[in-house]
């Protein structure tokens, strides 16, 4: 537990970059390049500024020069993400002192509203500040109205002065039906009427902030419910079902499944519409996993041995030859809710996902089996775009629709490049990951696409800029085979991109596909209302801006 | 089922609707001249609710000779399913039951049937008065037009159902209300109109507490709003609650799939979206010591799509049916009860 302000900022930031990156990244476009030094009142310190669009908080022993300096007593503290207090707005006054330009202050100030009105819905985030608060027991604020001398139960809410809107925001925030759910949004009430001011029941906000964590986990999770009906209780158990389950029920983002669900949402279709679909793409994609990892010489997957090192390479392929039959019949098992129509639309899109995914995974291949590095980034972006862009994020997005009722190539198209974009920049940055990740975190074997032999960004930006002696030697280790390669090797190749620079340029390389992908998402994507479905599309699209690296 | 509709001269003599005063029997002679009869009611078992309006309007322009229309539809739910709804033109048995057609004895049966001219919804019910109405309200938008309306809570009724399953037996409480007025629906902006009461006590008995509450936001003036809570005790009116005392709060949406478009015609016709509907619903009343809250959780909604006379967006009235929490203090005597209720959502005409 976070004990000190700035430790509380920093966790918060954190949490917000993975549960919700879209209000990091527009928190982070109205702080722009302006770095905010933080005082607190506990004495304890912290920095925050942006970094292209992701938000970055560290805390710090001593002040560091800043542009905006800003004091934070206990009391504005409290109330600044706390989402049992009034919005930060109208606590600050008096308990805040921000110096800075004109423009920098003004600046800060909005993305600390942002920051405050956004994320304070956020059960995580109401987490940590809440037990911070109940730490601080002192801070406590006094109820509005008068004080009782006893807590307030439902029998005695008549005692408090509170209007509707408080009773909503305050004393009931949730139905019971969002709690049995683990509904991780909580919009705020609105008024309709307080005695003198009206508003219209119809004005819904038109921004939905969720829980990307959670809505993933959350859908990954009807996904493999949906497949483990499918996968029988019956022999042979330890040569296939077993392994089947297994695989299946790994770890694992549950980017593919959430973007089927979302699209499907955001296009007025039905969830349980949605889950089908997703199961069947994520059936064929378990599957592609597992013969890829057998083609890749992979040792991990989702966190795990991969099923040919627990298996050996014959049940591996057999379970995934299965996988990809099952993953038939789950696209087949639409038919009877999606109609005739609708499923062909699923085939064909499915279909099209597998080719462009083995034309991409032949071409890197390719590369591999030729010992080729690629000399240009529109090579690896070619391969990126069928072999990631079409499998991890297009396809998803057109099978979702396609389960929605979408089947018109025109809207299907409108997809297309803002989460080719995204895919590759997805791809490049868990290429990153994979040389500078923890292991813990990314789920694969450090270091592994280099004992691989991936051609990644990083790889090729080497190859074109190393001097001649180093790429010989970097050629030369590619082209050992994967299990006469040890880590001193991969290490090697790794610093040999340090001293190039190629990490750097692949995370602005990376940063500029994402950001370039935003920008058409919204653009191209327009011809979709601001919907709650919409509202988890465009968290993952700014989900590869924000990402810490 | 013989069809009832008015086909006399305008200004014909009516089976008059309680004292004239506000709900005069004068002739509908403009084409936003409305009048209605309006039923909500929940069986005692928490599991069924009704909604049903009877409509007369005025006649269309240049129609000669100018004519009343008259609509009718019926919406039933069961819990855990969508609503049933029938056309506009549900068959309506006999002249409309309305408790403010006097003289009306309390706890004495009179007949309500209605059915959709395919057969199902249907009900057949025996409606009792239990209670007293409220004194009649209004409100005003721009050019004189106006919304008049009178309710009445404690309405009991008895008797079938078929939501197409066969006919069921139901054991009905609710309210029951009458409109009059003129208005355009995009002047009349929208609005947020509800009921609860309490399903439990003696079936001979006026129910023990029983709430009718009213929010109408004009679309221009918004802050020209009306606003009230009515609390009924045995069967009287113990409270009302004037717009400064009464504050409304929504929450969350309810989710999209727990929306009926009614009648069912409407989905033919491209309708555009609606604004989501509200998934709670929290009133405060208060006025010196008396308090009343009400919390309502919304588990599904039709939605009526009414088209507008002079827009191209259709107004919409959201039934909504769910759990419903009504609390309070009056003289000093507490209650609580966790009941249903029915709440309308209602808005969307005019901004083409």
């Amino acid at each position: 537990m976070a004990t000190e302000a700035a430790s509380v900022l920093v966790a918060t930031i954190d949490s917000l970059a993975r549960r919700a990156p879209a209000i990091i990244a527009s928190a982070a476009r109205e702080l722009g390049s302006i770095r905010l030094g933080l005082h607190f009142g506990d004495g304890s310190l912290a920095m925050l500024a942006g970094e292209h669009s992701r938000l970055v908080a560290r805390r710090i022993e001593t002040p560091e020069p800043a542009d905006v300096e800003v004091y934070f007593d206990d009391r504005s503290l409290a109330r600044l993400f706390d989402g049992s207090g009034r919005p930060a707005i109208e606590a600050l006054e008096s308990s805040l002192d921000m110096r800075g330009s004109r423009e920098d202050l003004l600046a800060a100030w909005r993305c600390f509203v942002l920051l405050s009105q956004r994320a304070s819905g956020l059960r995580a985030v109401q987490a940590i500040w809440s037990e911070y608060r109940d730490s601080k027991g002192e801070w406590a604020p006094p109820p509005p109205g008068e004080a009782p001398d006893r807590r307030l139960g439902e029998a005695f809410w008549e005692q408090s002065q509170w209007p509707a809107l408080e009773w909503l925001d305050r004393r009931h925030p949730a139905a019971v039906e969002l709690i049995e759910r683990g509904e991780p949004v909580l919009a705020p009430a609105r008024s309709l009427w307080d005695g003198r001011q009206s508003g219209s029941w119809q004005d819904a906000p038109l921004i939905f902030d969720n829980d990307l964590d959670e809505t993933m986990a959350r859908c990954k999770g009807m996904v493999v419910d949906q497949i483990l009906t499918l996968i029988p209780e019956r022999e042979p158990k330890a040569e296939l079902y077993d392994l089947m389950r297994d695989y299946v029920t790994r770890e694992g983002k549950g980017l593919r499944p959430t973007l089927v669900i979302a699209t499907c949402l955001a296009l007025g279709g039905k969830l349980e519409d949605g889950v089908r679909a997703a199961a069947a793409l994520e059936m064929f994609h378990n599957g592609f996993l597992v013969h890829d990892d057998i083609a890749d010489e992979s040792t991990h997957r989702r966190g795990r041995p991969t099923l040919h090192m627990l298996h050996g390479v014959g049940l591996a392929v057999n379970a995934g030859d299965a996988m990809h039959l099952f993953a038939v019949d789950l696209v087949l098992s639409n038919l009877a809710s999606l109609g005739l129509a609708r499923t062909l639309g699923l085939i064909h899109e499915i279909l099209h996902m597998c080719r462009e995914t083995v034309e991409g995974q032949a071409i890197e291949l390719g590369w591999i089996h030729r010992n080729v590095v690629p000399p240009a980034d529109e090579d690896y972006g070619h391969m990126s775009t069928k072999k990631t862009g079409w499998y991890t994020c297009i396809s998803p997005c057109r099978v979702g629709a396609a389960a929605a009722g979408v089947t018109s190539p025109e809207w299907l198209d409108r997809f297309n490049e803002a989460f080719r974009l995204i895919g590759i920049a997805f791809q490049t940055q868990d290429d990153i990951l994979n040389l500078i990740g923890e292991t813990a975190l990314y789920g694969k074997e450090a270091l592994g696409d280099l004992l691989e032999g991936k051609r990644t960004i990083m790889m090729i930006h080497l190859f074109r800029t190393a001097a001649a002696e180093t790429v010989e030697r970097m050629s030369a280790i590619n082209a050992m085979p994967r299990l006469a390669k040890d880590q001193s090797l991969a290490e090697e190749m790794l610093a040999a991109m340090q001293q190039a620079g190629s990490i750097d340029y692949a995370i602005r390389y990376a940063d500029d596909l994402a950001n370039r992908g935003v920008v058409r998402f919204e653009e191209d994507l327009d011809f979709i209302s601001e919907n709650p479905g919409k509202a988890v599309l465009r968290q993952i699209a700014n989900y590869v801006t924000t990402r810490a690296l | 089922m013989n069809s009832f509709a008015f086909e006399g001269a305008l200004a014909g003599p009516r089976n008059g609707l309680g004292p004239a005063g506000p709900f005069p029997a004068a002739a509908l002679t403009d084409t936003f001249d409305r009048r209605w009869l309006h039923y909500a009611f929940l069986s005692r078992d928490g599991r069924h609710a009704m909604v049903a309006n009877a409509a007369w309007l005025g006649p269309v322009d240049d129609e000669e000779p100018p004519k009343e229309r008259f609509t009718t539809i019926l919406l039933l739910h069961e819990r855990g399913q969508p609503w049933s709804a029938s056309q506009f033109n549900a068959d309506i048995g006999n002249e409309p039951w309305s408790a403010f057609r006097l003289p009306h004895p309390h706890f004495q049966p009179y007949k309500l049937g209605i059915a959709a001219s395919a057969g199902t919804p249907r009900v057949d019910l025996d409606l009792v008065r239990t209670s007293r109405p409220c004194s009649s309200q209004c409100a005003f938008f721009h050019g004189g037009q106006h919304l008049r309306w009178q309710s009445e809570t404690g309405v009991r009724g008895s008797g079938r159902w078929d939501l197409g399953n066969g006919p069921e037996p139901v054991d009905l409480i609710g309210y029951h209300e009458r409109v009059r007025g003129r208005w355009r629906w995009p002047d009349l902006g929208e609005w947020v109109f509800g009921f609860a009461n309490d399903l439990g006590g003696d079936p001979g008995r006026p129910p023990a507490w029983a709430g009718v509450f009213t929010f109408i936001r004009p679309a221009t003036d918004t802050e020209h709003a009306t606003a009230s809570f009515m609390l009924w005790k045995d069967g009287r009116m113990r409270r009302h609650f004037p717009r400064r005392n009464v504050s409304f709060a929504v929450r969350g949406e309810l989710d999209r799939d727990k929306v009926t478009m009614t009648p069912p015609l409407a989905r033919l016709l491209g309708v555009p979206p609606m604004a989501p509907v509200p998934k709670r619903l929290a009133i405060v009343a208060r006025q010196g010591d008396d308090v009343v809250m009400l919390d309502f959780d919304a588990e599904a909604a039709a939605r009526v799509v009414i088209p507008s006379e002079n827009s191209i967006r259709p107004f919409s009235v959201n039934e909504v049916v769910g759990d419903c929490l009504l609390a309070g203090r009056i003289g000093g005597e507490q209650f609580a009860i966790e009941t249903r209720g029915i709440v309308e959502f209602a808005g969307g005409a005019g901004g083409d």
